[in-house]
């Protein structure tokens, strides 16, 4: 569905098609990723030891820590993303390549989108492979982990989509840790609230798929309208 | 201020057969934190023509670059690209533009050829075959592979510079290209700069160096 | 209409407009907010369900009405900021921001009043306004402090205009989906829902006379702030020197 999107966006461009610069430029942010091996593996790291102290803060207890075992995920989810957002666009900005990323002939919005997802990709994605393996380590009952999976699946890229914006509203700051999670941590709400909803409606009565298919139209709704606002944050840190 | 520019229009068209206009301001106005940059600022780009923008530090020559290259839009007045303006033709104009500003573009992580064909993908399509080529003729022979961290400012310079060699673009404007270049890349990237108005492109270049491109024309900010 | 247009942007123009307005907004604001407080406060008759706590809720409910205003108010001038890139808009943008801010504060303050005599309880997250206005009270300082923090003011100009616009969008879903999880977590809570209604025409009387007091409050402080932005900015203009030289 997107690829042909991207390619209805670029058939009037004959010189280098939009689809073309929207691969390469996925290629080689995963490059840089799988090369700055520490980017990808600290928010990791940083989400199984967070994740890893509740149980030590809160009790021992099975019981208890099922109770708030999605609660303690989502969370962990949310903080390891913000974490990994810094390095969306800072080091591009350092050496002048988002510059040449915003002189390029192509819709700003594909170049955007294609940088959030290949940061998905190595950020997003690891954790919610995780996920299963420490909901068993905080006892959430096994009928959740599908719906753990799906939620956070659908909801990762959610949280990358929005919190690119603050990055790109920000990219030009020196010390800009705090005043993106000022900023992103309140709009990250209602993917918590349905994410966590989700898991727990798995495990007592009734059905996850509403929240599933809620959080679904928050996707549909953040990949076309986030890259929009990322796009005009990007050219208003550039100027 | 430096109003409407003398030296701009005054020096006669040399040997440069120059052709049509390229690229234009109008009574260009900048000012930032209350300075006035430049006012009235006229200027014509003409096919074939190398220009320099001259200036003391703070004169504001890299902020007319990044305005004319759509990168800050904090001015008033026009700017044209083949008579009309940049933003209705946007496509047209940066399928025909290569800038390279301070920042050079090239990422410390990647190697050269990984950088060059990111981003000379964003312009054209490109075969590996020219990047490597084109790093040899830039004397990185040997370099193709190794992270540009490694490499010193002068050659990550010239990875930058590969890309106005790789991809063919009617408009160069390159700040302060000369910087971290040795006298041997000096030299190449006049003979370049040259060839490229010999073949009917164009060049808006700030620099402090004395620069041997004959029929070049100076555009002073004061 | 773009001639009215672009004279409304004209900063010179408003600080002469609003230099004769304020008088008048100035005494209208005094009278409906001397009423207001004086009949909310002391003459209101008790409720029947809540007592005299019922007066709290005059200024509760004015205040919470008003700083729902914000970030449409903040969205709005954003986009008028980045699509004509009019200098006024964000003057009244960057104050408004600060003032959203207190308001939302204040609505916190005077509901969890209210609510620890009504609930016994100084905070109460199953009710679904508060939380949503604590949500909104966070998003209104992250704009505070990203104006803070970019140092070149049209970049900060441009960046909040952005951001409120994000904002005002992400409030609206907050504040559904906070409500959803309200609804959901509402079994195990021990209050009802409409409990904290008050009854009696007299209530919603003076309450409206308060919500005119307060609308009437933000403007002359949002206009008095932009005056002051105004001054500040315009310091070159020959007017504003004028102006200074003659006062």
């Amino acid at each position: 569905m997107f690829w042909t999107l991207v390619k209805l966006m670029s058939t009037d461009m004959s010189r280098s098609s939009t689809s073309v610069a929207f691969r390469s430029t996925l290629k080689r942010d995963l490059l840089i990723a799988f090369k700055k091996k520490n980017d990808i593996a600290n928010p990791f790291m940083f989400f199984i030891i967070v994740v890893s102290l509740f149980p030590i803060a809160i009790t021992p207890d099975g019981d208890r820590l099922a109770e708030i075992a999605a609660g303690v995920v989502w969370i962990s989810v949310l903080l390891a993303s913000m974490l990994s957002m810094d390095n969306l666009y800072r080091s591009d900005y350092e050496d002048g390549s988002l510059e040449q990323l915003l002189l390029s002939p192509h819709p700003l919005f594909f170049m955007v989108l294609s940088k959030n997802i290949s940061h998905w990709l190595v950020s997003g994605l690891p954790v919610v492979v995780a996920a299963p393996l420490l909901a068993y380590m905080l006892s959430l009952p096994q009928e959740a982990y599908l719906t753990l999976i799906a939620s956070l699946l659908i909801g990762t890229p959610i949280l990358s989509l929005i919190g690119s914006i603050a990055v790109a509203l920000t990219v030009g700051l020196g010390s800009r840790g705090l005043i993106l999670a000022v900023i992103t941590l309140p709009m990250s709400v209602p993917v918590l609230i349905f994410g966590t909803l989700a898991v727990e409606a798995s495990v007592g009565v009734g059905s996850p798929a509403g929240y599933l298919a809620l959080m679904l139209a928050m996707l549909a709704a953040s990949l076309s309208l986030a890259p929009l606002a990322s796009a005009a944050a990007l050219r208003i840190s550039i100027s | 201020m430096s109003s409407s520019n003398p030296t701009a229009t005054a020096v006669p068209d040399s040997e440069n057969q120059q052709g049509a206009v390229m690229l234009s301001g109008n009574k260009l106005f900048c000012e930032r934190d209350d300075r006035v940059l430049f006012q009235d600022l006229d200027f014509n780009l003409h096919e074939g023509e190398v220009m320099q923008l001259r200036g003391s530090n703070g004169s504001g020559k890299t902020t007319l670059m990044r305005m004319l290259c759509g990168l800050n839009d904090g001015y008033k007045g026009e700017i044209s690209w083949y008579g009309a303006s940049v933003s209705e033709q946007a496509g047209d104009f940066y399928h025909s533009l290569h800038y390279i500003g301070h920042r050079v573009g090239v990422s410390k992580v990647l190697t050269p050829v990984e950088n060059l064909r990111w981003s000379c993908s964003l312009k054209s399509e490109v075969d590996d075959q020219l990047i490597e080529k084109t790093l040899a003729d830039l004397g990185l022979r040997g370099y193709e592979e190794s992270p540009c961290h490694t490499l010193s400012a002068g050659q990550q310079q010239r990875v930058a510079l590969a890309r106005l060699l790789i991809n063919p673009m009617k408009l160069w404007i390159l700040d302060e290209p000369f910087t971290t270049l040795d006298p041997k890349g000096v030299k190449q990237l006049e003979e370049n700069i040259l060839s490229h108005a010999n073949s009917g492109g164009a060049v808006m270049v700030t620099t402090h160096h004395k620069l041997n491109i004959p029929g070049m024309n100076v555009l002073d900010l004061g | 209409m773009w001639l009215w247009f672009s004279k409304l942007g004209s900063p010179k123009w408003f600080y002469e407009l609003s230099g004769k307005w304020l008088p008048w907004l100035v005494g209208a604001m005094i009278i409906s907010m001397t009423v207001a407080v004086v009949w909310a406060l002391l003459y209101l008759p008790p409720d029947y369900q809540q007592g005299y706590t019922s007066r709290i809720l005059v200024v509760h409910v004015a205040v919470a009405g008003t700083s729902l205003a914000f970030f449409p108010l903040m969205a709005v001038a954003g986009t008028i900021t980045l699509v004509w890139k009019m200098k006024l808009a964000d003057m009244v943008a960057k104050n408004a921001a600060a003032l959203g801010a207190w308001f939302s504060f204040i609505t916190l303050a005077t509901g969890s009043l209210w609510g620890s005599v009504m609930w016994g309880t100084w905070w109460e997250w199953t009710d679904a306004r508060l939380v949503s206005m604590l949500f909104q009270f966070f998003l209104l300082l992250g704009v505070v402090s990203l104006r803070s923090a970019l140092e070149d003011p049209d970049k900060a100009a441009k960046a909040c205009a952005l951001l409120s616009i994000v904002g005002c969008i992400n409030v609206v879903i907050i504040k559904y989906s906070v409500e959803w999880w309200n609804v959901l977590h509402q079994p195990s809570s021990p209050l009802s829902v409409n409990s904290d209604s008050p009854n009696g025409p007299e209530f919603w009387i003076a309450t409206i006379i308060m919500v005119l007091a307060v609308y009437l409050f933000l403007s002359i402080s949002l206009i008095l702030a932009t005056r002051n932005e105004i001054l500040q900015r315009e310091r070159r203009a020959q007017w504003v020197q004028e102006l200074v030289r003659n006062s």
